[in-house]
Parts: C-alpha cells; structure tokens; sequence
C-alpha cells in the first residue's frame, strides 16, 4: 500500500521549546493513523505542519508523493481538515456553513448541493440544517464543525480531537461517520488524548509525549510493551493482610493492591488466571461479589513507558 | 469561487447585527441627534441681516477696498448679510454694551478686526465674513504685486490688473456674498459625521480580514486549509464589506440631505466619488490594522476607534476647533481620512472651484493606495510561527 503522507525528521520550536523533536512517520493509503499523546504533546502542532499552516525548522514534508507548501493547492484540495476549535460562523445558518466551506473546493453548484446533503446526513444534522450554530447543543456543534471539513469528500482527512466536550450520544454518531469515511476509501489522521477512540478507531498508532515518538504500532503492538497481561478487579468486603499475600503467590501475578473492599491484582502473562483466583477465594471461603477483568489499555502502555497517565 | 465567497461573505456581514448597527444605524442615530442639536438648521432658508457696526475713522475711510467689499454684504438685497451703522469707536462700545448689535469691526494699521460680546451664530458669521474680506485683499494684493515685478511697465494699467485680480479671488474663494453658506457653518458638523461613517469601514473590513488568517481566527485556519487563494477570499470579503459601507454611507448622505435638509451642494457625481473615496481608504485602512497589528480582533477595533475618533476630534465634530487645530497642526486634517473626508464635502459645497475638493478626493486615494500596498506586501511575507 503506497505512503500517502511522509514525515522525516520534523523539527519545530516555539522559541527554546521544542513541540515537535525530529518527528518521522508514513501514514499508508486507507489507514486510520493514530497521534496519542497528553495536552501538549505536539499533537496539532505536527498536524499544523502538515497542513502547512505553520512553519517548522527542519524536516521535509510529502503528500501524496508530492512536497506540501502553503501553495500547494492541488494537495489541498484532496484534504479535508476538522480543528480543534468549532470553526463556522455564527451568522450562517448548518447548511450555510457546509455549502460555504465546501465552496472552497467544490465550484460545481450541483455537485456542491449533493455533497453538501451527504456531509449533513453524515453527521446526522438532517432537523437542523436550517438553525444557526447558537442555536444548536455542544455536540451538534461539533458534528457541524466535522461536516464543514469533510463535505468535499477528500482523500486525505485531519482530525483534530473532534469530540471534545462532547456528549456520548454525539460522540457514537462522530465515530461511526469516521468508520464510514474511511470505509469510502479516505486516509485519516486522528489526534486524541482520549485512548478509547484511538482502541476503538485506529489500524495504527503513533503515540507522542514532548514532541517525539515514543512507541508506533497496531493496538495489539503497543500493548505488548506494557509487560500486562490482565487486570482482574474483585469487590471483596473484608480480606486479611495474610490473605493478600497468599494472592501475590500465586502464578504469574506481578502486583496486588486492596483498598475500600475492592482487590485488584495484575498478571503478567498466562492464560487461566481468573480461574485460579476464584479458585483460592472460594477455598478460603471468602465472600466476593463482581469480578472484572480486562486487558491492557493504551494508558498502561503510556505509563509505563513515560510513567505518567496520558491525562496527567 | 470569487462569488461564492463573495455572497457569503455579504451574507454572513449582513446577519451581523453588531457589525450592522454600528456601521449602518448608528450614524443615523447621531445625525439624528446632532439635527436636533442644531434644530436652526431649518431656519438658514429665512436668514435675516443683523445689526452690526463699523468704526468709521480715517484707518476705515483709508482701507478701500476692505470698506466697499463690507459695504456690498450690507446693500439691502437678497444676499445682505449685516444692517451696518457707521460710528465712533465710543458709540460703538456703547451699541455692543447695551446689545444693539452683535458685533464690531473696527480697524488698527490696515488689519480688520472683530469686537464681540459673546459668542454664537451671528458672532462667527461677522467673523468669517471679515476673515475672508481680508483673505481675499491679501491674494488680490500678492496677484497685482507679483505681475507688477515680472512686467513694471503694467503699473501704468493698475485697474485693469486690479479688474483681473479681484476675477482670479473670486474663482478661488467662496462667494461669501451667499449667505446662506456663510451662515451654514455647522454642516462641517455633519461632514465629520459622514467621515465617522465611513470610518466604521475601518472595523468592518478588520473583520472581514481576521476571519481569513489562521493566526486570529479559528476559521482563517480552515479557509489557509483549503485550496482557495488567499488574495481571492480577502478581495471578496472586502469587496463585501465595502459594497456595505458604501451603501450606508450614501443612505446616510440621502437621508442627510432629503429629510435632514443638509446641503452639499449640487454635484451630485462628486458628492458620491468622495463617499466611495472615504469609503476605500477606511476600508484599506482596517484591512492595514488586521494585516499589521498582531493582536486580536478586539484590540484592533479599539484602535480603529481611537484613530477615528481623534480624527473626527480635529475635523470639528466637538465642536467649531478645526479651524484652530488647522492653524496649530495644519498637517493633521491633511493625512487624516477623517480630516479629508469632511474637508472635501466643505469645499464641495463652499467652493465654487474644484481645486481644494480635488486635493482631499486625492489625498483619499492615495491614502488608500499606501494602505493597499503596505497590506499586501505584509500579506505575502506572512507564514506563521505560531498560530
């Protein structure tokens, strides 16, 4: 599959702070690419650079084979960008906007009219084409804001933490419109703090934490470096220290910690742990209620690579 | 995709009630309020003459010219100005003292001189009347005195000389026998009031240019994302915003003069030419303050304001001191918008030649061509560091 944006050595500074350090990464045709990282990372910075909206001190820069300039319309035009901030204006009505932005790209009237139907069916605005932004909730806002950046049906989409501030419902609806971009055959890059959309979303995924990259790979990738196997949590109402440490014998458990009537123990490998477990609670007759177990996520990988949370 | 921005961005101004009351209906409101203010505005078409004096000595009865020339504004016809007596300096001081008149003139070595008691309408009429008097004899004087030196000869035909140079004032000077322009001093009033509405284009199309760069606003960002030019958004928004301006300056000029009664005389193609001058060169100046300034949208408004303000400060829109800002800062009302824009309506309609109006209809555009230039050559360097 061939590279449709390619990133070496990418280095830019806001004065003597580096937010984006020797940064170097393909994204492949047709793939949802991932940039995780905590608030001010280098996340948008990166994605700013790309767009060459910013200028950046080193680094070379290519999109769809070619290099990208803030003249370089003929890539621009295959690109569609959704920023962080709501970007629409408050005197236009949802499909004012739409048809407005995707004017920019598209002249042809008939066209531009169907497109712009697609793009508000997408994000489900079909009741508020009519209203005014003031007149719609946070997370219409948003989808309006997503509308706007992809109505011209480009190849190549930036996303910049769309559902921030954003209420479940709207935050399903966005998601699912992404799955739908990129099953029509569009490349994203999707930049989030939030691991759940990355897990849920991503074929790949780079994370990053002062500018540089600190681990690239597919979900099941990274979270082979987190050295986790499982998380089991337990509702337990009373446990002895001696029980505890009887927990911590057992094979391929690497830490157990209880507070507040709840018992949580990490395994670093094996399969059976959970049976094992339940085994020992009921041969000590110890009275347990729920039982949950899961599988590393995204943030332990960022823990224990940077020994932070990624929302710290 | 010039047009298509372009009806967006008529449409978005338009939809901006902030944006269209200040630009649109608040001059309204101020020429509203200042009609009222001068509500003797609608009394200049029934003028009457008032009482002065002259002090009739020998430096009186010396100064021809200046005695025939105050002597014609008293003739009793359509254009009198003054019921003149003729009196000794006592009497009148005795006439001012007990009012029976608005004013004196007597005269010290050659110099025509005012005495008044208070100030008011008629006091300045008798005023500018012998300003200008004076200002006439002392062009007059310069013409004759200057064809003498070149051909002495010519001093045999000192009337005839005279005969042209009395012409030639009279083609550069307002005809100050109407009276009803000399008395009509506060439409300067209105003047700086078309000059602040066409001022408002300054914040306007500050508007219309933040909205297209990524560093202020969120939206520059989307539009520098697409594949549209730059030049192409920022000329169809201001086009937008100008075609807006102009248009509320002109209803502004209508309503001014059809329901206010304001005159500005008759030309109407120039009375339009300087309301699109005033108009470009507000607009290119906001367009200079978005480009230049790397500030928000706000503080740039702030300043435009400011910049207006003073402006309409110094072309007499707080009252009657442009004639002493023009005496002590001639160069201010030369390079301000404002200062040009009602400088040029005075002369419209004070001046029967075009010189002075021409003057300020291309100070207008020069000062919208320098602002044009310095803009795009700032737009074309810009790349951001940070946005």
């Amino acid at each position: 599959m061939k590279n449709i944006i390619e990133v070496k050595h990418l280095t830019k500074s806001y004065k003597s702070k580096k937010a984006v350090d020797d940064l170097s990464f393909e994204v492949a045709e047709g793939e949802i690419l991932g940039l995780l990282g905590p608030n001010g990372s280098g996340k948008t910075t990166t994605m700013n650079c790309i767009l060459a909206l910013l200028k950046f001190d080193d680094g070379k820069i290519k999109i769809f084979g070619k290099e990208m300039t803030p003249n370089s319309y003929d890539i621009k035009s295959k690109i569609g960008v959704v920023f962080q901030d709501v970007a629409v204006f408050d005197e236009l009505t949802v499909y004012g906007n739409i048809d407005y932005f995707c004017g920019l790209y598209i002249t042809d009237k008939q066209t531009r009219a169907e497109y712009v139907e697609d793009a508000i069916k997408l994000v489900g605005l079909e009741e508020n084409k009519n209203q005014y932004p003031k007149q719609l909730s946070g997370g219409l806002l948003r989808r309006l804001n997503i509308a706007c950046g992809i109505a011209h049906k480009p190849k190549l989409i930036f996303l910049d933490e769309p559902t921030v501030a954003v209420d479940p419902q709207s935050r399903n609806n966005i998601l699912e419109g992404i799955k739908r971009l990129r099953d029509d055959g569009a490349t994203i890059i999707y930049t989030t703090h939030y691991m759940e959309e990355v897990e849920i979303l991503c074929d790949r995924v780079i994370i990053l934490d002062k500018g540089q990259i600190i681990a690239s790979g597919t979900n099941d990738e990274l979270k082979a470096l987190a050295k986790i196997e499982e998380k089991v949590t337990v509702e337990i109402p009373e446990m002895n220290p001696k029980q505890i440490d009887a927990l911590e014998q057992i094979k391929n458990v690497s830490s157990v910690t209880y507070e507040n009537g709840v018992l949580k123990l990490v395994y670093v490998r094996g399969k059976n742990n959970l049976a094992e477990m339940i085994k020992y609670l009921d041969d000590n007759k110890i009275e347990y209620n729920k039982i949950f177990a899961e599988r590393p996520t995204l943030n332990d990988v960022f823990l224990e690579l940077t020994g932070k949370e990624l929302r710290d | 995709m010039f047009w298509h921005s372009f009806k967006y961005a008529l449409r978005s101004l338009l939809k901006n009630r902030s944006m269209m009351f200040w630009t649109l209906a608040f001059p309204f409101v101020l020429a509203l309020l200042f009609n009222f203010a001068f509500a003797r505005l609608h009394d200049y078409d029934v003028f009457e003459a008032f009482d002065v004096a002259v002090v009739d000595d020998d430096e009186f009865r010396d100064a021809e010219v200046f005695s025939e020339a105050f002597k014609s504004l008293s003739e009793a016809d359509e254009n009198r100005l003054f019921v003149t007596q003729y009196v000794n300096r006592e009497r009148a001081d005795e006439l001012l003292e007990a009012e029976e008149i608005e004013g004196y003139v007597y005269l010290v070595d050659g110099e025509p001189h005012v005495k008044v008691k208070k100030n008011g309408t008629n006091q300045t009429v008798l005023t500018t009347a012998v300003s200008q008097i004076s200002q006439r004899i002392e062009i007059a004087t310069d013409i004759i005195e200057t064809k003498i030196s070149k051909d002495p000869m010519s001093a045999m035909n000192i009337e005839q000389i005279s005969k042209e140079a009395i012409e030639a004032v009279s083609e550069v000077e307002p005809n100050i026998k109407d009276n009803s322009r000399v008395m009509n001093m506060v439409v300067i009033e209105f003047y700086t009031l078309i000059a602040m509405a066409c001022m408002q284009g300054a914040m306007l199309s500050s508007e219309m240019i933040d909205r297209a760069l990524p560093n202020i606003s969120s939206r520059g960002k989307r539009i520098a994302a697409a594949p549209t030019r730059k030049s192409v958004i920022i000329l169809s928004n201001l086009l937008a915003g100008y075609i807006v301006l102009l248009t509320g300056v002109l209803g502004l000029i209508a309503f001014m003069r059809f329901v206010l009664g304001v005159e500005f005389g008759s030309n109407l193609g120039l009375i339009c030419a300087h309301a699109a001058a005033g108009s470009l060169a507000a607009i290119m100046m906001g367009m200079f303050l978005s480009v230049m300034l790397k500030t928000n949208s706000s503080a740039k408004n702030i300043i435009g304001v400011i910049v207006t303000m003073v402006g309409c400060l110094f072309a007499g829109m707080f009252g009657g001191q442009k004639g002493w800002f023009d005496s002590v800062m001639p160069f201010v009302n030369k390079i301000s918008p404002v200062g040009l824009i009602t400088d040029g309506y005075y002369a419209l309609y004070y001046y029967e030649d075009m010189t002075r109006y021409f003057m300020n209809l291309g100070g207008l555009l020069a000062i919208a061509a320098v602002f044009m230039i310095l803009s795009v050559q700032g737009l074309r360097r810009q790349r951001y560091d940070s946005i």
